[in-house]
């Protein structure tokens, strides 16, 4: 089966132990956080806070157990000609525009998808996305939930993250001003039944370009993505401690998606949060943020004056980051690269494609999660162009990887 | 080989922070007892163009 994941990433292989060992201590460790945190946010929140926690929770341990990021489904295509990963997450956003198509077409009030402009900002932004992610070897998802799996690298990735998402903030209003139109919401264009069908047919087109590509490269096409039974281990030592077949994160990633829209009113993003806690720590250390345009926007504005307790984004991330590490621990594969001594190269690729990813994440209005995966299943129109352009930096991107002594 | 003591401190530190930046926020002094802070449990902005809560283009010409 192939491996969706980054390569410097922790999740399970094909070396990795069989059976049910188990990290006690990692396991213990994170069940401690999850339901310290639970509690914390359950007396001081609200219960739809405590329920999108232990959700970000599950989708952690999906990414994981399911080996399910994006990054490495796209070079895999791009370098290897193996599609089976683009496959899974083309399944996985048609299922999630079926769930949730619907849902935002009825009109409730309080519910929004995730749409944004369409313009400069949303093309370059997606671009050095696309280019950093291959360099910091995860996209937002997987550089949360490998840094929860104990990925030292990926750490610095984050932090860079961070701070590049932090410099996206000072300078989205300059690129809002550039060329650029207002949202396109095909659901208002198009109706919900128009919108499912011109979506529909859209990546079913490239699911079939895909295994294309894969059959001429290969002369065979590894449907992996379709396959729905455990193959090393039983059911429920699979459940337990992976590898899931892709379908199943497949499964759990769109039904999370669409209960994350029906509790919180919107549908899952990231990397708000990643610009949020690098203003709140440059707010803590001096800097005044009511200078920059953007932290005067009342959701930004709103967010940074609270506690990241009722940050929707944020508390998903940290329930993402202890799922991630449960699923690690369960696997017994938590640190599994800490024995790798660090390298020059690899570590300027992770501080290179985390600044990348953090100021491309702003100005592309999100990530793979964001504006990739809920943008296209809220039929926006930009969460299409952001996988177009994402996709060509990604290209690039593969093609500088072994400069920094990163491998295929 | 992770060491224990190391993922604990780190873990310990996140949560510090967290605590630091709740007991500083408005939904906190709002549990605490002053009812006429302006906590903000629900950040959903639908007047907003983007997840972010960026204006729309045409709302800047």
């Amino acid at each position: 089966m192939a491996n969706l994941t980054d390569t410097s990433t922790t999740v399970p292989t094909e070396a990795a132990p069989t059976g049910l060992r188990i990290d006690g201590f990692v396991v213990l460790v994170a069940l401690i956080g999850l339901a310290l945190l639970g509690t914390l946010i359950w007396l001081e929140t609200a219960p739809f806070l405590v329920g999108l926690f232990f959700l970000g929770g599950l989708l952690g341990i999906a990414l994981y157990h399911g080996a399910f990021g994006f990054t490495a489904g796209w070079r895999n295509l791009i370098v290897k000609k193996q599609g089976a990963g683009m496959r899974a997450q083309l399944i996985l956003i048609g299922l999630a525009s079926l769930l949730m198509i619907p849902v935002l077409g009825s009109g409730q009030p309080g519910m929004i998808g995730a749409i944004a402009p369409v313009g400069l900002s949303l093309v370059v932004g997606s671009f050095l996305f696309g280019l950093g992610m291959q360099l910091g070897g995860g996209c937002g998802s997987g550089t949360l939930f490998t840094v929860g799996a104990g990925n030292l690298r990926m750490t610095v990735t984050l932090i860079f993250f961070i701070i590049g998402s932090l410099l996206g903030t000072f300078h989205l209003p300059w690129w809002l001003d550039r060329p650029g139109t207002d949202p396109v919401n095909l659901i208002s264009e198009l109706g919900v039944s128009g919108a499912l069908v011109l979506q529909g047919i859209a990546l079913l087109l490239i699911y079939l370009w895909v295994r294309r590509v894969e059959f001429k490269s290969h002369a065979k096409v590894d449907s992996a993505e379709l396959q729905i039974r455990p193959t090393e281990k039983g059911w429920l030592a699979t459940l337990l401690t992976g590898r899931w077949p892709f379908f199943w994160a497949v499964l759990v990633l769109a039904f999370g998606n669409l209960l994350t829209l029906l509790l919180s009113g919107s549908p899952w993003s990231i990397t708000f949060a990643f610009g949020l806690w690098g203003a709140k720590i440059a707010q803590a250390l001096g800097m005044d943020m009511s200078v920059y345009e953007f932290w005067t926007w009342d959701f930004p504005a709103q967010a940074l004056r609270d506690s990241v307790l009722v940050n929707v984004t944020s508390v998903m991330n940290f329930g993402l980051l202890l799922g991630a590490m449960l699923a690690a621990g369960l696997a017994n594969n938590f640190n599994a690269t800490g024995a790798n001594p660090p390298l020059l190269k690899p570590f300027l690729a992770a501080v290179i494609g985390g600044l990348m990813m953090g100021y491309g994440a702003r100005l592309g209005f999100g990530c793979n999660v964001g504006a990739f995966f809920s943008g296209i299943a809220s039929a926006s129109l930009h969460g299409w162009i952001w996988f177009a352009s994402a996709f060509v930096g990604s290209i690039i991107g593969v093609k500088l990887r072994p400069k920094f002594g990163l491998p295929d | 080989m992770y060491r224990r003591h190391r993922v604990i401190f780190v873990l310990l530190g996140i949560l510090l922070l967290i605590l630091v930046d709740h007991l500083q926020s408005p939904t906190f002094a709002f549990n605490s007892g002053q009812g006429h802070a302006p906590t903000s449990l629900i950040q959903l902005d639908t007047g907003a163009c983007a997840p972010c809560g960026a204006p729309c283009p045409s709302a800047r010409d």
